[in-house]
């Protein structure tokens, strides 16, 4: 999967137009002769052909070498490296967040069907699916950032420096990206909760002396946990393309930011690390998406049975 | 055991019964004309240039306000429709028509093709979509034309997806088996008899479609690499309306709030297109 | 001697959607006296397993229930909820008829015995465990300790049905309900769980509703038998009256369905002719009249028998029945 993926990145990456070594010297403000340009580019092995090319990239990833931004200069891992934490902070936040609040919320929901609670949860579930994480976003710097000025809207400062201001600053990136994350994840819960319900287990808990809330919360959360954990696991994936938009909106220093600015300077090595550390990150979410599984469903972790 | 016109003008019949049916297609149907006869119902010249009203707050001249050139956003954002609606419109035909090739053919012919044309569909869709049309945007450019193409091959894989499973559920049926032992070929089944079949799930999908582009190209034009100033859609609308924030939040507002308009019809319209699905009984 | 369970005039109905509410149960009343063990009997339809949910109030909308449900001179339908779901932990049990689908897959069944126990009373997790393994060893399941941390999905049905009853009888209740505890299993495992069943009921003495429609079933296990019929009850006696010598037409053409081993293999099986009654459209007066043999064309069709005391502790509801002890005619009451 990573292989196929890997693939097809570098090859769209080599449909970019704009030629990344006059960029790149042009950068320099050098006057540069055609002699100077192709030296460069024998250097940088975009003279020989693609299959080349890909090989070249493939055996240096496997020795770390990520090769070396075109434009800066430095090496891909470093600047990757140095835009990782503040993502991670922010991601992590946030799906922490989306899974509290959608487990939370779906459990409610779930406690007192059709009641009126659960049709509010049913709608901010398909809020959340619906609107698009930029409009999310300008809706709460309107409101935290204009009518009730309390959070500041752009910037970063790492929590060791100063955790305060730090919180302040994750606050409105952080719901953004949870809101929208939390949605798919609290309608597949409650939905699942929903079907659990029905099942004669849950009857003969009641029967043994159970009340309902506490039959949903300990007998039926389990269970419908299962599905719940694929659809975490997809929304992760999905999270990394929303955190793009959102941290060039709050101005937050991450990989999304990297990644912008890559594309507008048509630096290919930064692009194609960034995408398939993506890619890579993704997978290896959905493989603990496999596990959890193993060790939530009794049923499937007993291979003889 | 073909759908006769007959039924399909019922699902359409179904589907306006329903009031959020008929509320969803009302709205887009607002915004279609609105877009389409802008320059008869747009209020003022969205070019034209009121500089004594820079940044004038919504009032019943400028009923969204006006913008920092003194335009007035209302006509803006109509005349702004029509490339969002555009896009949305070939970005859609796009998709579902190279999806439902693609999935229709890999169902149809099975064996190990299927299983490739699948595989390069999944590897498509493990690339979060967003990343995916910055990078195209980013190679292919960006004006009207190639943003319709770039988002409509994105959400392609998704529909082929759908289309083959619809495309396999629709195989295993009777009238599939009694049409090839009449002695249909089996191209003649698929257009004759299943396309038909699997329209109504088609076409809730091509709604979906027509609101992911609306995402997705204001999504871009936020961020700057979508339709850019001087020329108008509801995205870039949003951005110019984002950059001037701290001046009139009202700028912001008005595209913002059409888009979520636009998103939501399309999104219920689909949702009720496959209640209607749905052999409901005293429906 | 005050019954432990008094059940009057209860009826169970199913509110529709459109339409009038179909009368599932209509206006039976029996009763059950401490360690005593009742057969409930009837055809699938009949309102049997009805009535035993409502007895544990399980039964939630769009069922109404209306009438009396006493147990120990405690009306069950005037408790809250979570004075019921105490009775339910400490003085009722039950058991269902399908044992896959009623335990909690991704508990063991040791916590879930566990979790039964400790509902009832207050008892740390090491005693509630101990405890929970003899009962499992108790039902006949071996290694107890061990399979006491296995999932559902690990035993066999009858093993399951096991746990079950184990899981039923933990908390010592007053009143055990069987709902058809062998149909799912095949017949020597039912047997076996029968035989299991009686053991433990002796021991502890229980009073059980043991709901079937296996009259064969009944007959080995019951003390007194009820026969349901449409929602309503038919015939009530003790096993031995009602089997050897059945009074309401019902009863005596199921008895004569029941197949036996020296059955005459030349003649055709006897059958109850025609098809359970439908509760949209059930027949007028009584309500077995168009599958009975000895209907006639007046009364039968038009009134509803009452259920009329024939003998001690004997009755039955029909309008033809020849009163062979006691007096002649009938004794209304």
């Amino acid at each position: 999967m990573l292989f196929s993926v890997s693939v097809l990145i570098f090859v769209v990456l080599r449909l970019l137009p704009g030629d990344p070594v006059s960029i790149a010297i042009g950068a320099g403000h050098r006057g540069v002769g055609a002699e100077e340009l192709d030296q460069y580019r024998t250097e940088s092995g975009l003279n020989s052909s693609y299959s080349v090319q890909y090989w070249l990239w493939l055996t240096k990833i496997f020795r770390g070498d990520f090769g070396v931004s075109y434009f800066s200069q430095e090496k891909v891992l470093t600047m990757i490296g140095g835009h990782l934490m503040p993502t991670v902070e922010l991601t992590l936040t946030a799906l922490i967040a989306a899974v509290i609040f959608a487990f939370a919320l779906a459990i409610i929901g779930a406690t007192w069907p059709r009641s009126f609670a659960d049709r509010i949860v049913t709608a901010i579930a398909s809020l959340g699916m619906a609107i698009p994480t930029f409009i999310t976003a300008i809706i709460l710097l309107l409101t935290f950032g204009i009518w009730f000025p309390i959070l500041p809207t752009r910037g970063y400062i790492s929590f060791s420096e100063n955790p305060i201001e730090n919180m302040r600053l994750i606050a409105m990136p952080t719901m953004t990206l949870a809101f929208a994350a939390m949605a798919p994840i609290l309608r597949m819960l409650r939905s699942s909760l929903g079907e659990a319900s029905t099942s004669p287990w849950t009857r003969t808990a009641e029967g043994k002396g159970l009340l309902w809330p506490k039959i949903v919360r300990k007998h039926i959360f389990p269970n419908a946990l299962i599905p719940t954990l694929t659809v975490v696991g997809i929304t992760f994936g999905r999270m990394l393309g929303g955190v793009v938009l959102i941290e060039f909106i709050f101005a937050w220093p991450g990989i999304g930011t990297l990644m912008v600015d890559a594309i507008f300077k048509r630096d290919y090595m930064i692009l194609q690390a960034t995408i398939l550390f993506a890619a890579l990150a993704t997978i290896i979410v959905n493989f603990l998406v496999d596990i959890a599984y193993g060790v939530v469903d009794p049923r499937l972790s007993f291979k003889n049975k | 055991m073909k759908i006769t016109k007959k039924e399909s003008n019922t699902l359409f019949r179904r589907v306006l019964r329903k009031p959020l049916g008929r509320i969803s297609f009302g709205i887009i149907t607002l915004l279609f004309i609105s877009a389409v006869f802008a320059n008869f119902l747009a209020p003022m010249d969205p070019n034209e240039l009121d500089t004594v009203n820079i940044f004038a707050k919504p009032s019943f001249h400028h009923l969204f306000g006006a913008d920092d050139l003194g335009r007035d956003v209302l006509s803006r954002v109509m005349y702004g429709g029509r490339i969002s609606l555009i896009i949305a419109f070939f970005a859609s035909l796009i998709a579902m028509s190279v999806g439902v090739l693609w999935g229709f053919l890999a169902a149809q012919i099975g064996g190990w093709i299927d299983d490739v044309m699948m595989r390069i569909v999944d590897a498509l869709l493990s690339i979060p979509i967003i990343l995916l049309a910055l990078i195209l945007v980013a190679a292919l450019g960006t004006n009207v034309a190639v943003l319709a193409i770039i988002i409509g091959t994105i959400l392609a894989p998704a529909t082929a997806r759908l289309a083959r499973s619809a495309v396999i559920g629709e195989l295993q049926l009777d009238y599939s088996h009694a049409a090839t032992v009449v002695g249909a070929s089996r191209l003649r089944i698929l257009f004759s008899e299943v396309l038909p079949n699997t329209a109504p799930v088609l076409m809730a999908r091509a709604v979906i479609c027509a609101s992911d582009t609306i995402i997705i190209e204001a999504s871009l034009s936020f961020v700057g690499l979508g339709i850019n100033p001087p020329s108008a859609s509801w995205g870039s609308l949003t951005r110019t309306g984002y950059e001037q924030l701290f001046n009139g939040y009202w700028l912001v507002l008005a595209p913002a709030v059409i888009i979520l308009l636009a998103i939501w019809s399309f999104n219920t319209l689909s949702d009720q297109i496959l209640e209607a699905l749905d052999p409901r009984s005293g429906s | 001697m005050m019954p432990l369970l008094n059940v009057k005039n209860l009826a169970i109905d199913i509110e529709q959607p459109r339409g009038e509410s179909l009368h599932a149960v209509r206006d039976i009343s029996f009763i059950v006296n401490k360690g005593e063990k009742l057969g409930l009997v009837g055809e699938s339809g009949s309102g049997k397993s009805l009535t035993a949910l409502a007895i544990m109030r399980l039964l939630h909308s769009p069922y109404q229930i209306s009438g009396s449900i006493a147990l120990d001179d405690t009306e069950l339908y005037s408790l809250s909820a979570k004075e019921m779901a105490r009775v339910r932990a400490g003085q009722l049990g039950i058991i269902y008829q399908d044992p896959t689908s009623s335990l909690n897959p991704v508990f063991t069944v040791g916590e879930q015995i566990i979790e039964a126990i400790q509902l009832s009373e207050k008892v740390s997790h090491a005693e509630a465990r101990t405890r929970a393994i003899d009962l499992l060893t108790e039902v006949g399941v071996k290694d107890a300790k061990t399979r006491a941390n296995n999932y559902p999905h690990q035993f066999s049905g009858g093993m399951r049905q096991r746990v079950m009853i184990a899981m039923a009888i933990s908390t010592n209740p007053k009143l055990l309900i069987a709902d058809e505890p062998t149909t799912a299993l095949d017949v020597t495992t039912q047997a076996r769980v029968m035989e299991l069943l009686s053991r433990i009921v002796e021991q502890r003495g229980l009073a059980v509703i043991l709901i079937t429609h296996d009259l064969g079933v009944a007959s080995q296990f019951c003390d007194r038998l009820s026969v349901m019929y449409g929602g309503k009850i038919v015939e009530t006696g003790s096993i031995k009256d009602v089997i050897s010598a059945p009074l309401h037409p019902y009863t005596k053409a199921l008895i004569n369905s029941v197949c036996t081993v020296d059955l005459d293999v030349t003649k055709p099986m006897i059958a109850i002719g025609g098809q359970p009654p439908v509760l949209s459209n059930l027949p007028s007066g009584c309500t077995f009249h168009p599958r009975c043999p000895m209907a006639n064309t007046t009364s039968c069709i038009t009134t509803m028998p009452e259920l009329v005391t024939i003998g001690a502790s004997r009755t039955a509801a029909c309008d033809l029945i020849d009163t062979k002890s006691g007096s002649k005619g009938f004794s209304h009451v």
